[in-house]
């Protein structure tokens, strides 16, 4: 059941990752989640210098307002002050990171504290990492559950705002004119990103996360340049990705987030291989 | 919605193949079968357990625990075992929590539950946050036996006799390394008994042995010095002539060769000591590679690069 569980979960945050980084590439914000990665730790840090603890229960809320902060600076740099969106989400997380060091240095040198040791998660320890109820039921394992919860969430905000994103998009000015607030959806697209990213880092791990927030969507914008395609295909490649990432991890006994997103490296080479070959050959696949 | 049903049957076909996969096969060896976290940790779970024991240890020689990624194999190690060993105190980070949640559906034991918290080195700010860096301290990480051969035992009661006698005769060989360390160290004089190290690993072995302690980066291998940090630093080894300084094995040796250069700049002479084990344990086979073999090297290599001056 091990291998099921990791799949099945690796999955789910593949595909939530990879619907969600779909829209943040077209929107040229691909690289918003290694922000986030990074600017969460001043928000690890303010949770532990409240709570004196480094239990998740803190640390998730911390790292998550950190998240919406990060999307909110990232937006308010593009819209009001003009700059690129690479420029606005290269300032706002070097800033918060930076502003995270600072405070471990002055108030927590001698605690050990980082994302990496209070708040992301380990892929390879999802089927130990159970949910038992108050009764003693063994449930199966938690992340699977967060990972399905998620899932729901953003399928259900993808279908609510399909055509107000598709419009914010690909057309900001003719959805303004249309009367759809463009900086609404702008936000509530970052929002379902940050809060995303960092239950998926909380449970997967962070490279994992980000590499799905771009790869899958970057291999499908390959093929197609149909919105609806390429969310198809983007699950798909998420789905491939996982699957055979793990089974590249147990044959190399190696780290199985590394193997899932070298897998998806993998299958962006071929899809970049195979559309070369498609026109060159003036083949119709 | 045509695109949606053939997508969900993918999903579908590729669950049904992890399905089918070889999964996890319970230990039909007879031997009882530990799991420790680091190499400390299995070594004393070696020295309990004897010849009755399997044990692995997750983390490799030169690892830092700070930083270990988990592997695919790690996971199935950890279903198999029959019994988990931890150090605890956050050493392990977010994977110490995780091995916590598996103490509900098998045995985990963390080595510093063993120990009673008023020897515990707490956070000065941060009541409830404690140095994990128990073993350098031998006696407070002989003290961790007597938990661990009762763990061992209810696992495998018909063995409890032997698990209490290899426990017995490797708490006296602990209590005399304690001894060896404390005496051999007696030999540096007080203005001599000052060790520099990378991170502050050290804090345990400076209460017990009575000696200074500094480190140039805090307990997190992750938190980066201050420049105050570093001329503090460089003044203290000026001001008391100190000799030498140490580089662990388990952390990057740059920002000591910083400390030693800015010494020099000041006309005052350092030398970078040697390597101190101190996050993880040295290859095994070689003496180093067990836990009495490296602290014995720690207190030898303290000694001869300190005395020199």
């Amino acid at each position: 059941m091990d291998a099921f569980y990791i799949i099945a979960t690796a999955a789910l945050f593949a595909i939530s990752c990879g619907l969600l980084g779909a829209f943040l590439l077209l929107r040229r914000m691909a690289m918003v989640g290694d922000a986030i990665a990074h600017a969460v730790l001043p928000g690890i840090v303010i949770a532990f210098l409240l709570s004196g603890s480094r239990d998740a229960v803190w640390m998730i809320p911390g790292a998550a307002a950190l998240g919406i902060l990060t999307t909110f600076l990232i937006e308010f740099f593009h819209e009001k002050v003009g700059l690129q969106t690479d420029a606005a989400i290269g300032v706002s997380f070097t800033a918060l990171f930076a502003l995270g060091i600072i405070l471990i240095s002055v108030y927590a040198g001698q605690i050990d504290l980082d994302q990496d040791c209070v708040l992301y998660g380990e892929i390879a320890y999802i089927p130990i990492d159970l949910w038992i109820t108050d009764g003693g039921q063994i449930m199966g394992p938690r992340a699977l559950y967060v990972g399905a919860a998620l899932l729901f969430v953003n399928l259900f905000f993808l279908f609510a705002g399909y055509r107000k994103l598709q419009l914010t998009t690909f057309d900001p000015a003719f959805a303004a004119a249309a009367g759809i607030s463009v900086s609404l959806w702008n936000y509530l697209l970052m929002g379902a990103v940050s809060v995303t990213t960092v239950a998926a880092f909380n449970s997967v791990g962070a490279i994992l996360i980000v590499a799905l927030l771009v790869v899958p969507p970057a291999t499908a914008y390959l093929l197609t340049h149909n919105l609806r395609h390429m969310l198809y295909l983007t699950v798909v490649f998420a789905l491939l990705s996982s699957f055979f990432g793990y089974w590249l991890a147990v044959l190399l006994d190696g780290s199985i987030a590394g193997a899932i997103v070298v897998c998806s490296g993998l299958f962006f080479g071929l899809a970049w291989l195979g559309k070369g070959i498609r026109r060159r050959t003036d083949l119709v696949f | 919605m045509k695109h949606a049903l053939w997508l969900s049957g993918l999903l579908l076909l590729s669950l049904t193949f992890s399905c089918e996969a070889p999964g996890e096969t319970n230990n039909t060896d007879e031997k009882l079968y530990v799991v420790a976290t680091t190499g400390m940790v299995a070594d004393m779970i070696a020295h309990i357990g004897g010849a009755d024991v399997t044990v692995d240890a997750l983390m490799g020689p030169g690892v830092d625990p700070h930083l270990y990624k988990a592997t695919q194999g790690d996971l199935s190690r950890l279903q198999k075992a029959d019994l988990v060993v931890y150090n605890g105190l956050h050493l392990e980070g977010k994977m110490g929590e995780i091995l916590e949640k598996l103490g509900r559906t098998k045995p985990v034991v963390a080595i510093s539950a063993g120990i009673p918290e008023a020897k515990l080195l707490e956070d000065t700010l941060f009541q409830g946050n404690f140095d994990p860096h128990i073993w350098f301290d031998v006696s407070l990480w002989a003290a961790a036996i007597p938990a661990l051969t009762e763990a061992l035992a209810t696992s495998d009661s018909s063995l409890r006799e032997v698990f209490e006698r290899n426990g017995k005769a490797y708490q006296l060989e602990l209590e005399l390394l304690h001894d060896w360390v404390r005496d051999t160290l007696a030999v540096l004089p007080a203005d001599k008994r000052v060790v520099v190290t990378a991170h502050d690993a050290f804090s345990y072995f400076g209460r017990a042995y009575d000696l200074e302690v500094r480190g140039l980066q805090g307990i997190s291998t992750l938190s980066e010095f201050g420049l105050r940090d570093r001329v503090d630093l460089v003044n203290f080894l000026v001001e008391r002539q100190i000799g030498a300084v140490f580089v662990e094995t388990s952390v990057s040796t740059k920002n000591i060769t910083s400390i030693v250069e800015g010494c020099r700049q000041k006309g005052h002479e350092v030398r970078i000591g040697g390597q101190l084990f101190s996050d993880a344990m040295g290859a095994p086979d070689t003496p180093e590679g067990t836990y009495t073999g490296m602290v014995r090297a720690n207190v030898r290599t303290i000694i001869e690069s300190l005395n020199e001056h």
